[in-house]
């Protein structure tokens, strides 16, 4: 049980000025879930990226099995027995899954098959083989991420983020199956934000700050309190204040809603395309100065829903009215929210470029423009050399917090936000938490898509749940984790 | 200063790789390693390199006049092809069918040249202009309504209109078009009033020249400071985020840039008309429209950078035929330094992409 798989001592990595690890330590032991914690920018990705051999330490040791090994690259990772579940997708969108699968596997397809069938049975994961990657919404892709290590019968096994997109109840069963992985003697390695959850699963702990290992140890001896703590390294901490407890919805006392519906969809369908269910028959009226949250298991018709109220998408049949003044944060920040290759003007630009403050007939007033990206920076408390970087150089939550404050400032009316939190950590999901709350409370309407319940729930004046490609309001009385959770899959709501 | 968590992977930079990944530094490399490689064919090839390159050198920049009268007048059809490419390529229209728009372009222009030669130069050279214009723009327009309404992907269309143009223009010139003693494949030769005038007076280099680099000066500064063009670059460099955003519409973006890249294109073959041949004929353009997309992947698809690259070719072909006279260096070996431009900056842009490349690995 205690035997140590590998080790990583003193890891030293900078990119030029910046200093992303500054000695950390991880020792991995066969058994174990091992939970990897650490705010936002505090070197956890690239840590496991010295660990999956995608990033060389500048400095330190790395042991696997006892020996001290140099990973040229993933393959040589690999070859060591350690595999990644990637945070950002890596599927052909052309390929079916089950093409995507045997990527890179010498195996005849019909032997991929079955192991694939056989891992994702014993996962309790749902996986449609001969569906096309590109038809699958983000919850369905991770899943094939999943299958697809597994498939390597790895020793070590290291996740980023994997829950960040899961329903509850899928959650319950990834980690499942993560505790029988452990317990056939491998080492899972998770990365993961919701505290409450890795502390759920993990045996072992290991807190990241500042490029610094600062706790390592039993899991049983933390709360999430202490936890956030040590992550956050100042004395003292108020869990209210970071959004930590999750409450049974928000005072909307205090707050008029109510006055003006501001956004309204009447019948609205769309076709199902792929898994995704379409829509059959939405209506929704949308006031201002209220949360709207919506809850639902990926490709039950959110996405739809999110696509029409932010105007990206036409119903095949239905009204829609819009106001003008939207904001809208999609669901994947790398491939929708920005432009990689773009700097963080440009793509605050992306936006803002047909407002007319921010034109000169045809020109664009980069200037201008340019001025206003360094007030998102700095509010925003973006870590960038300056405006000019390239935001696919950014961190995953320096990336969000550049989406989410041009978004915010465009929301004059309504915002529409997919998931707005995916991949942050506390504190920074308490900030965008905090500027949904201030822009309802200065009347404009928030539509909150979310897979994560308890985000929904604490947030949100109305809650519905997208089942099939139908809206269904979650009746107050229902509005817990359990009795939504239950709605979700289709079911009725406990009480409700 | 805080760490920063998710980070470039990968290579791990060095000065030297600093400076090849630097736009210039890439254009440079290339041209190195292009020098270096093609020495070793010719000596493989029993030739002399060192003659070779000196008669490379004299026939390109040997004097001011060769500067002028032979490498930028060639230069003229490789910057307007050039800038056609690089402007579709921003926007992720990948336009290979320069050289066909090219003779649409020449054909319209020799047409409105013979048919309207009696006018005054100052309405005949813009209308010959605007003919070859209208008729590149017209040659592309097939291919962009392919991709919109059918969702044909351009890249084979365009090649497939570049024989149908090529062929058009030889049929032109045995038939309709032949000039009137029919013995020769060509068109009678149009107007006094239908030419460029010179632009430097002793030598052959004509007003095309100037256009050229007016023109790519005007689209460096749509691309960088327009809307429009900012919306273009959008759309080349992420169709998915540019449609996202809503505010993007990426079919008038498609059809702006890609009928807008045969106007240049179309543009070229008038210009070469109206500039330097004065009639049409076969094989008018050894290749400039293929030649155009390394000009433009080598200016790193920069309009400004076009102009030096597209001199640089016009260099590469005058030296070439000088090569050809005093090396005895058959002129397919041009095609090769061609070709081998196009893969060292193409193995280059892939190594600067890798190196700086973000948290996907």
């Amino acid at each position: 049980m205690t035997e140590v798989l590998a080790r990583l001592s003193s890891i030293r990595r900078s990119f030029g000025q910046v200093v992303a690890l500054d000695g950390a330590d991880l020792e991995l032991r066969a058994g174990e879930v091992h939970g990897v914690l650490g705010a936002n920018g505090a070197g956890k990705t690239t840590l496991l990226n010295v660990l999956c051999g995608m990033t060389l330490p500048d400095s330190g040791i790395v042991e696997v099995a006892g020996s001290v090994v140099r990973f040229r690259g993933p393959r040589d990772a690999w070859a060591h027995g350690i595999a990644l579940v990637h945070q950002h997708f890596t599927l052909v969108p052309a390929h079916s899954v089950l093409e995507n699968l045997a990527l890179g596997d010498r195996r005849p397809l019909a032997v991929v098959r079955d192991d694939a069938v056989r891992l994702a049975e014993r996962a309790g994961l749902e996986l449609t083989l001969d569906a096309v990657a590109e038809d699958l919404g983000v919850g369905d892709r991770q899943r094939v991420e999943i299958i697809k290590a597994l498939l390597r019968d790895p020793r070590i096994l290291v996740l980023d983020e994997p829950t960040a997109v899961l329903a509850p109840s899928e959650i319950e069963s990834l980690f499942g199956l993560l505790r029988r992985l452990a317990s056939d003697g491998r080492s899972i390695v998770l990365v993961a934000h919701k505290l409450d959850e890795v502390l759920g699963v993990a045996d072992h702990i290991t807190v990241l700050r500042d490029g610094r290992t600062v706790l390592s140890g039993t899991a049983g001896g933390y709360d999430v309190p202490s936890l956030v703590q040590h992550m956050v390294g100042t004395g003292v901490v108020d869990p209210a204040a970071l959004g930590l407890e999750s409450g049974a919805g928000r005072d909307s006392a205090r707050r008029k809603t109510g006055a003006t519906v501001v956004a309204r969809l009447d019948d609205a369908h769309v076709p199902a395309a792929g898994t995704g269910s379409g829509l059959r028959g939405v209506s929704l009226s949308v006031r201002g100065g209220e949360v709207l949250g919506i809850a639902g298991v990926e490709g039950n018709g959110q996405r739809e829903i999110a696509l029409i109220l932010s105007g990206r998408l036409v119903p095949s049949r239905g009204r829609v009215t819009l106001p003008e003044g939207v904001g809208f944060i999609p669901q994947d920040r790398t491939t929708e929210g920005l432009i990689g290759g773009f700097d963080l003007t440009e793509n605050v630009a992306l936006a803002l470029h047909r407002e007319d403050e921010f034109r000169d007939g045809p020109w664009i007033r980069w200037d201008e423009i340019a001025g206003f990206t360094d007030e998102i920076r700095t509010r925003y408390g973006i870590v960038s050399p300056s405006t000019t970087t390239s935001a696919g150089g950014l961190s995953g939550g320096n990336q969000q917090r550049l989406v989410v404050g041009r978004e915010v400032t465009m929301a004059r009316t309504m915002l529409v936000a997919e998931n707005p939190t995916r991949g942050l950590d506390v504190t920074a999901a308490a900030f965008v938490h905090a500027e949904i709350e201030r822009l309802a409370d200065d009347g404009v309407a928030v539509v909150l898509v979310s897979t994560d319940l308890d985000e929904v729930l604490a947030l949100s004046d109305r809650v519905f749940v997208a089942v099939r490609g139908e809206l269904k309001e979650v009746p107050s009385a229902a509005r817990t984790r359990s009795g939504v959770g239950a709605l979700m899959v289709g079911g009725d709501a406990a009480g409700g | 200063m805080p760490p920063v968590g998710d980070t470039p992977t990968g290579a791990e930079p060095t000065r030297l790789r600093a400076v090849i990944q630097s736009p210039v530094g890439t254009g440079v490399a290339a041209i190195t390693a292009t020098a270096v490689v093609g020495g070793l064919l010719l000596w493989a090839g029993g030739l002399d390199p060192w003659a070779a390159a000196g008669a490379m050198v004299r026939g390109s920049v040997g004097s001011w006049d060769t500067f002028v009268s032979i490498t930028l007048v060639r230069s003229v059809p490789l910057i307007l092809t050039g800038l056609a490419v690089a402007w579709a390529f921003q926007a992720g229209v990948w336009n290979i069918g320069a050289e066909g728009q090219l003779y649409a372009g020449a054909i319209a222009a020799v047409w409105v040249g013979l048919t309207w030669g009696a006018l005054p130069g100052w309405v005949l050279v813009p209308a010959v202009l605007l003919a070859a214009g209208l008729a590149g723009a017209a040659w592309a327009l097939v291919p962009t309504l392919m991709r919109l309404r059918l969702g044909v992907g351009e890249v084979i269309t365009t090649i497939l209109m570049n024989f149908v143009g090529i062929y058009l223009a030889a049929w032109m010139v045995h038939g309709p078009l032949q000039e009137s003693t029919g013995v020769f494949p060509q068109t009678d030769r149009i107007s006094e009033a239908a030419r460029l005038p010179s632009m430097l007076p002793g030598t052959r280099l004509h007003l095309g020249f100037a256009l050229a680099v007016a023109i790519a000066v005007a689209l460096a500064h749509v691309i960088r400071r327009s809307s429009f063009g900012f919306q273009l670059r959008a759309v080349g460099a992420s169709p998915e985020a540019a449609r996202i955003s809503g505010r993007v519409d990426a079919k008038k973006i498609l059809l702006i840039s890609f009928v807008g890249s045969g106007a240049i294109a179309g543009l070229a073959g008038g210009v070469e008309i109206s500039g330097l041949t004065f009639a049409l004929y076969e094989g008018l353009s050894p290749g400039w429209g293929y030649t155009a997309i390394a000009v433009a992947l080598l200016a790193r698809l920069n309009p400004v950078g076009v102009i030096f690259t597209g001199v640089l070719f016009g260099a590469l072909q005058a030296g070439a035929g000088a090569m050809q006279r005093e090396a005895g260096v058959p002129l397919a070996w041009v095609n090769v330094v061609e070709a081998l431009v196009i893969l060292a900056v193409l193995a280059l842009e892939r190594t600067r992409r890798l190196g700086s490349a973000g948290e996907n690995s």
